[in-house]
């Protein structure tokens, strides 16, 4: 009860707090959002009551809202709270037992920083803290202590260096992605060059993710290596960032190594081109190997699966290819493709289409896609999201 | 609005804005040096707001950029609220994207800094080169003009047959006495007018008397423009070379 209090303690104050302060403590912004999901499915949605495969269409709404809170305390120390709320309400909502409970469990790290407001059977509000954090910056030191995102991937579609957070490749609506209780501990050299190592917080051991990363610049390449102790498996991994004539080229990769023999080691590899043409055509083409991916994985699995750095993607193999085109400085499509050769000649299509309706106002078009050969060429799952987005 | 596209804007206005400022009179080349040496600051500070004009719609962007010649530049989205806080550091032929809300920063492949700006009316061919606005051209003085109520020389430049310039021609129009540049038109090989470019609301900024609105005016597209209208400018305040760093594009306000 005590966090409920102090989520909307929080909530509630900060327009106060932000007239009676001094302005440039306070930093505010956040969003709203709302979004309709429609979901269809082929031979493909497992009917509880008739307990087989079925053909079915949800519809699915979403209104989200997001504020983050940022206070400048002094010079060297800044606080950080962000509240994400959501109210889910539709055919998934009810079709879903325990859903209010599954949410709530879904994103949450050490800390139990949230809580489901209202647990309906067609309607859920649930409410959470996924940055609370403290952070003392002095010169080159950088401390930071709290929930928080360590971010150590460099690709755009997958990120093997992203040891510490475990996100679903499908929520494209979570952009800022879960957090980590941990610390953190940073020194920076030069203009792009940093040594930093984080823990994150565990009680059993199994579950300890400790892990230190150097970046530096050399040759106009950023280059990164990280070691660690991550969930049972010691990680070795790498990556960089520069370029091939005009074209940006981007890699990482992760080898991990288990410390218990019943264990599988693990080796995922990415690495990308990206260009920008002359009349703002914008192309990212990449590959991803992943030792832990089958070649002959359901496609279905991509919604339901919880990715890791040790296994980015269910299939072994992926090429991907994304295309974005301004069509007017308010209008923008774009266009991912993943492929996976093998049996099942995977293919995941990812359209976009963004409209910049007003200053701060966005609507946007998303199609996920997925295609795969299984008795036939089939579509088991499509997916169409319409959100509009008001940021301030 | 793509923001990666307003950084590249940005930064071929803050080094645009000594060929704007270049001057050209009795002797071209040793004006448009004296005027390049006026008006190019070692260091400079801005506070602008662009406007993209359409016959539907107009958007606005406010920016805070940081620079050392052209070498050096920081750039802070400071709104609206949907972009605000997104920033961009440019060492040299480097540059990093830091995206506050997935806590990521990002580097853009060269071919961003060099492609041509879209969404506005600038291009970065016209903006960027400008060392070539001396070397690149031959300038004729062609007499003398009246633009927003200010004597101004009319020079012709015409491109050297080796240069790399994207313009057939320039029409330039600079104030007689501050060597302002009033007025730029830009015109394709063929002789068409493709730009027009206005210095408008002389000022005193960081010192120095300066045009504080830019607007760029495309000469086929009924209704549109692009304005820059600088908020604050100072020139010259030393800057250490670490502002400059990754770091501290993640923490700049």
């Amino acid at each position: 009860m005590k966090r409920w209090i102090l989520l909307f303690l929080v909530y509630l104050n900060t327009p106060l707090l932000f007239s009676q302060e001094e302005v440039s403590k306070w930093e505010i912004n956040g969003y709203l959002k709302q979004m309709q999901t429609f979901l269809f499915f082929n031979n493909s949605y497992f009917d509880l009551q008739q307990f087989k495969l079925v053909d079915t269409f949800l519809l699915d709404n979403l209104i989200h809202n997001r504020v983050n809170i940022k206070y400048y305390a002094s010079e060297n120390l800044t606080f950080k709270a962000d509240i994400r709320t959501r109210f889910f309400y539709g055919d998934l909502v009810r079709q879903t037992p325990r859903f209010g409970a599954q949410i709530d469990n879904a994103n949450n790290d050490y800390l139990d920083l949230s809580l489901v407001l209202l647990d309906g059977s067609s309607a859920v509000l649930h409410s959470m803290l996924d940055r609370l954090y403290v952070e003392y910056v002095s010169g080159e030191w950088e401390i930071r202590l709290g929930r928080q995102r360590i971010n150590w991937g460099i690709n755009t579609v997958w990120n093997p260096n992203d040891v510490f957070n475990a996100f679903a490749f499908t929520d494209f609506d979570y952009e800022e992605r879960p957090g980590s209780d941990a610390l953190r501990v940073r020194k920076y050299f030069g203009f792009a060059s940093s040594l930093e190592i984080a823990v994150k917080a565990f009680d059993r051991v199994e579950e300890a993710v400790i892990a230190g990363l150097w970046k530096f610049n050399t040759g106009k390449y950023d280059y990164q290596i990280l070691a660690g102790y991550v969930r049972e498996d010691l990680a070795l991994g790498a990556g960089w960032a520069g370029n091939l004539g005009n074209a940006g080229f981007k890699g990482e990769f992760t080898y991990f190594a288990p410390l218990k023999e019943e264990n599988n080691n693990a080796f995922a590899l990415t690495f990308a081109l990206d260009y920008q043409f002359q009349n703002s055509l914008y192309l990212n083409a990449g590959y991803l190997f992943n030792s832990q991916g089958q070649p002959d994985a359901n496609i279905v699995q991509l919604f339901n699966f919880e990715l890791s750095a040790r296994n980015l993607y269910p299939y072994r193999h992926a090429a991907f290819m994304a295309v974005t085109y301004p069509v007017s400085p308010l209008l923008n499509a774009g266009l991912t493709t993943i492929y996976s050769p093998g049996p099942s000649n995977a293919l995941f299509l990812n359209p976009v289409v963004a409209y910049s309706l007003k200053t701060n106002w966005d609507i946007d078009l998303t199609g996920q896609l997925s295609f795969f050969q299984n008795d036939g060429y089939t579509s088991p799952l499509q997916a169409l999201f319409l959100r509009t987005k008001w940021s301030f | 609005m793509n923001v990666k596209k307003i950084f590249l804007l940005t930064l071929t206005c803050f080094l645009g804005t000594g060929f704007l400022f270049s001057q050209e009179s009795l002797d071209a080349k040793t004006i448009v040096n004296r005027s390049d040496e006026k008006l190019n600051g070692k260091t400079s500070i801005a506070e602008m707001k662009m406007t993209i004009v359409r016959p539907a719609w107009q958007r606005e962007v406010l920016l805070k950029t940081w620079g050392v010649e052209d070498k050096l530049g920081l750039i802070l989205i400071t709104g609206p609220a949907r972009d605000k806080g997104t920033a961009f550091l440019r060492r040299e032929k480097e540059i990093w994207n830091w995206q506050p809300s997935i806590d990521r920063v990002i580097k853009l492949p060269p071919s961003m800094m060099m492609q041509s700006w879209m969404g506005s009316d600038f291009t970065n061919d016209d903006l960027v080169k400008q060392s070539s606005m001396v070397d690149d051209y031959s300038h004729e003085l062609l007499g003398k003009e009246e633009v927003e109520g200010r004597a101004c020389y009319k020079i012709e430049m015409i491109p050297h047959e080796d240069a790399a310039v994207v313009w057939g021609k320039i029409l330039i129009w600079i104030d007689s006495e501050e060597y302002m540049q009033m007025k730029v038109e830009f015109y394709d090989e063929d002789d068409y007018l493709v730009n027009t470019m206005y210095g408008k609301n002389v000022k005193v900024l960081g010192g120095k008397t300066l045009p504080s609105v830019l607007e760029v005016i495309p000469a086929e597209e009924e209704g549109h423009k692009t304005i820059i209208e600088y908020l604050s400018l100072q020139f010259d305040k030393p800057m250490k070379d670490s502002f400059f760093s990754v770091q501290n594009m993640k923490r700049v306000r």
